[in-house]
């Protein structure tokens, strides 16, 4: 166990630096921060004074030994835009996108799985079919559509809720919901897919034909099986709480990670990129290996698997 | 023993009414409403600092509710020059300029406005760092450092020199007398006061400060609202400051909100969330004015659209290929097409505001729509169809991306072969590596004089010439006595060559349109908007 655990996160590290070398060197080559900070309008002497005092006169390979170093030592650096610290900022963006994405990922998971579920045990119902269906419209739908959908029908038009911002608990209504929207068509299909597989196995007909009620054999044979898949998909939403609300706290102006990368990136405000990316590989790659370890507690034979 | 008549009854029912009333009364009339302004961006660079943030985004969210200078522009009128901060001004020679500051004018945190505040906001510390004037050396540099250091953003000497480039010092006569010293001649001094930068800021406060940054976030300044709060990337919320100079602001709060997508700045002003939505392209116009209770307002600002060439490009070192361009594009269906017929074509790189120093030269327009002659000027070259790049943004300007589709179409319909090749930020439209040919930009009035655009973006230390895209030796002589001469004749024949120099004989540019800017709004605001981005929240501009 203490083998696969290391093996594990030996991997995670490795991934966690590429992450970090790709973003270093596609932020550097797309674009020249002192130029894209500064404006098209700026005299050149400002450009190279800003160059100057940030290190982008340097070679980029001294800059990148410079920048590993800092990682090491804890530094991820200063905000070219704030001149504070890059992870103080993002700290401080993490609870609002968490105040959107946990509620989201909870009604992903309460309604997604319990109807994907309930579609596969009552399989070729009008109920399936709607599941099915709104499913599919569920994560069809691009969130951009259905965010700006659910404004103009419940704030322009209801006048029921607010359009964007945060303030009370009411103005993350419907962020949370748009978010969680395609998370449960996902879920609900996986769900429904991985039940009708295990259904369908010969140890479920034993088991009804031992006589196990049918709850028994739904809940102690069928859905731990069926459970495999579906960790899989939770485990991204679970890596994906911080980096999957950037379209969404766009549209609703949300100040959380998500606008905070994607102006970081506009700006080409390295430090700050370089921190989420990490933050997100990180998270992402935690996700990742908790839900291996989980493989492990849910499937038996996959134990043996893990320890060779 | 005490005695009650009738009128004596009435009066002290009277009074006791009075007590419960007019409080409420009074506080009703003190009442004072708060707007909420979505925006697309609040700052660009997350300070509120005048020359750190030098955008459109900027001028609005600081003109002229917090940011003021010894000289104000006159945001709803012609956008010349009005008394502000100084009341009045005389020229002592051709280099130096003596102001008479408003007396009794507070900051934001009490202090009264010096002499000292202005030699300060000059100053090496506040704007110019280790930079020296053009034609001259510092002066009077030690007599107004601040208590402490702050290390300025290294671009901010840059900017100010642009604005300032022979600014040797400001000396201060008493307490409330300046004298502006420049290290060369220069007409444009009052010009300059007013320009987008050159506002006043408390010293005390600087001092105060631990970082520029902390300084930045809530300037003390002169203006009729305050910083109450800045959540850089989310909102800033400016207070009434009711010891204002010009009278109590008729508003309490004015809050901006930043609200990237246009779609939801939209939504969030026709449900009522705000009362303004701000940079609202042409196409949105029809939503809002359909919307009942709603209106746009709109108007054109101090800045032209154009394309710049790069003549480094073989096919278009040949000035007649580049006049060719600008000869194959229809401005007026431009003007229909993408803007609704909402701005104008203006008279080559001009703007209205230049007659009000007599810099406006009558007559000239820009290239006429002649496909005709542009197939003309073609066949004198060697033109063989060759691929001219295009680097383009994704709509940084307005229509900007359509815009270049329809001029491509357009050079099309003459022979010429302009390829776009899209670009994320301006970084890559600048790199040196490659061919360029052809680029958007834009050009601004900051002050009432055609030294801004004309010399600061095309003249020697232009960007034009720096980025070394086009170059010209008359048209560099020229900035000199544009820049220098007190002649104002010669100065005036000087822009006029310009003029045909950079639009006609060797074109550097091309102008399109002027921008214009459009805020939707509820109609029951009695409020109008400045042929700018600035907002003009003051009491000559709202009506309760």
């Amino acid at each position: 166990m203490i083998r696969f655990v290391s093996i594990r996160l030996l991997r995670a590290l490795v991934t966690i630096l590429a992450v970090v070398t790709f973003a270093f060197v596609v932020l550097r080559i797309s674009g020249d921060p002192a130029q894209v900070m500064l404006g098209p309008d700026v005299p050149q002497d400002a450009v190279d004074a800003f160059r100057e005092a940030w290190g982008l006169d340097q070679p980029l390979w001294i800059q990148y030994l410079a920048y590993i170093h800092s990682i090491f030592t804890g530094d991820l650096g200063i905000s070219m835009r704030d001149k504070e610290s890059a992870l103080q900022l993002v700290l401080e963006r993490i609870p609002a996108t968490l105040q959107l994405t946990i509620p989201a990922l909870l009604l992903k998971l309460i309604i997604g799985i319990p109807a994907g579920v309930y579609a596969a045990l009552h399989r070729q119902s009008g109920i399936d079919r709607g599941v099915i269906m709104l499913s599919i419209l569920g994560f069809t739908i691009p969130s951009f559509v259905m965010g700006l959908l659910l404004v103009l029908i419940f704030s322009v038009t209801l006048g029921l809720l607010p359009s964007g911002g945060q303030g009370t608990w009411m103005h993350s209504l419907l962020p949370t919901i748009t978010m969680s929207i395609g998370g449960i068509g996902l879920l609900a299909r996986f769900s429904r897919s991985a039940m009708i597989e295990v259904m369908g196995q010969p140890y479920i007909r034993t088991a009804s034909a031992k006589g196990l009620r049918w709850s028994d054999v739904v809940w102690q044979h069928a859905l731990p099986n069926a459970a495999v898949p579906i960790v899989t998909i939770v485990g991204f939403m679970v890596g994906a709480l911080l980096a999957g609300a950037v379209v969404v706290e766009s549209i609703f102006s949300w100040p959380g990670i998500g606008r905070l990368l994607v102006v970081s990136v506009a700006n080409r405000d390295l430090a700050v990129v370089q921190c989420i990316l990490l933050l997100i590989a990180a998270t992402m790659v935690v996700s990742n290996l908790i839900v291996d370890l989980l493989y492990g507690w849910l499937d038996p034979r996959l134990r043996g698997q893990a320890a060779h | 023993m005490l005695s009650i008549n009738r009128r004596g009854a009435l009066g002290l029912i009277g009074a006791a009414t009075s007590t419960i009333v007019l409080p409420r009364m009074s506080f009703a009339q003190d009442k004072r409403p708060s707007v909420k302004i979505a925006v697309q961006k609040i700052t660009n660079n997350n300070t509120l600092c005048v020359w750190n943030e030098q955008s459109n985004a900027g001028e609005r969210v600081f003109f002229p509710n917090l940011w003021e200078g010894l000289i104000l522009r006159d945001w709803m009128g012609n956008q010349g020059p009005v008394a502000g901060l100084a009341t009045e001004w005389r020229r002592i020679d051709d280099k130096t300029l003596e102001l008479k500051l408003r007396k009794g004018v507070k900051f934001h945190n009490g202090d009264e406005l010096t002499a000292e505040d202005v030699a300060f906001s000059f100053s090496k510390e506040r704007l110019f760092g280790e930079t020296e004037p053009k034609g001259g050396k510092t002066i009077f540099a030690d007599e107004h450092k601040p208590a402490t250091a702050k290390e300025l953003p290294a671009s901010v000497p840059g900017i100010g020199r642009r604005v300032w480039p022979a600014l040797a010092g400001v000396e201060v006569i008493d307490k409330h007398t300046v004298r502006f010293h420049n290290a060369t001649p220069d007409v444009t001094l009052e010009g300059r006061l007013y320009a987008f930068g050159s506002q006043i800021t408390n010293r005390r406060a600087w001092d105060e400060a631990a970082s520029f940054t902390e300084w930045a976030r809530k300037p003390i300044t002169t203006g009729p609202y305050m910083v109450e709060d800045f959540k850089p990337d989310v909102s800033l919320t400016l207070a009434a400051f009711d010891e204002y100079w010009g009278g109590r602001p008729p508003l309490e709060r004015i809050q901006f909100v930043e609200v990237p997508e246009v779609a939801s700045r939209v939504n969030g002003l026709l449900s009522g969330e705000y009362d303004f939505a701000c940079d609202l392209p042409p196409d949105q116009i029809a939503t809002v004015q359909s919307a009942s209770g709603f209106e746009i307002q709109g108007s054109t600002i101090l800045n032209h659209r154009i394309s710049v060439f790069n003549t480094q490009n073989p096919v278009l070192a040949d000035p007649r290929v580049r006049r060719a361009m600008t000869h194959a594009i229809d401005r007026k269906a431009i003007v229909e097409a993408l803007w609704g017929g909402q701005t104008v074509i203006p008279a080559g790189l001009q703007f209205e505001i230049f007659k009000t120093t007599d810099m406006f030269i009558d007559g000239w327009q820009v290239p006429e729509y002649n496909p005709g002659l542009a197939q003309d000027l073609l066949k004198q070259t060697n033109y063989k169809g060759d691929a001219i790049p295009y680097r383009l943004l994704n709509n940084y300007y307005t229509n900007q991306t359509a815009n270049a589709q329809i001029m491509v179409e357009m050079w099309k319909q003459v022979g010429l072969n302009v390829e776009i090749q899209m670009k994320e930020n301006w970084a890559q439209i600048h790199d040196p590596e490659g061919i360029k040919g052809v680029r958007d930009w834009s050009a601004s009035a900051n002050i009432n004089d055609p030294v801004t655009p004309m010399v600061t973006q095309f003249g020697p230390n232009g960007e034009m010439q720096q980025k070394k895209d086009w170059t010209n030796a008359e048209m560099n002589e020229l900035s000199v006595v544009l820049e220098t001469s007190t002649d104002r004749a010669l100065r005036k024949k000087a822009y006029a060559r310009m003029l045909e120099i950079c639009e006609r004989e060797d074109p550097a540019y091309q102008v399109l349109h002027q921008n214009a800017v459009f805020t939707g709004m509820k109609s029951s605001l009695k409020w109008k908007a400045a042929p700018a981005f600035a907002m003009d929240f003051r009491s000559n501009n709202w009506a309760m």
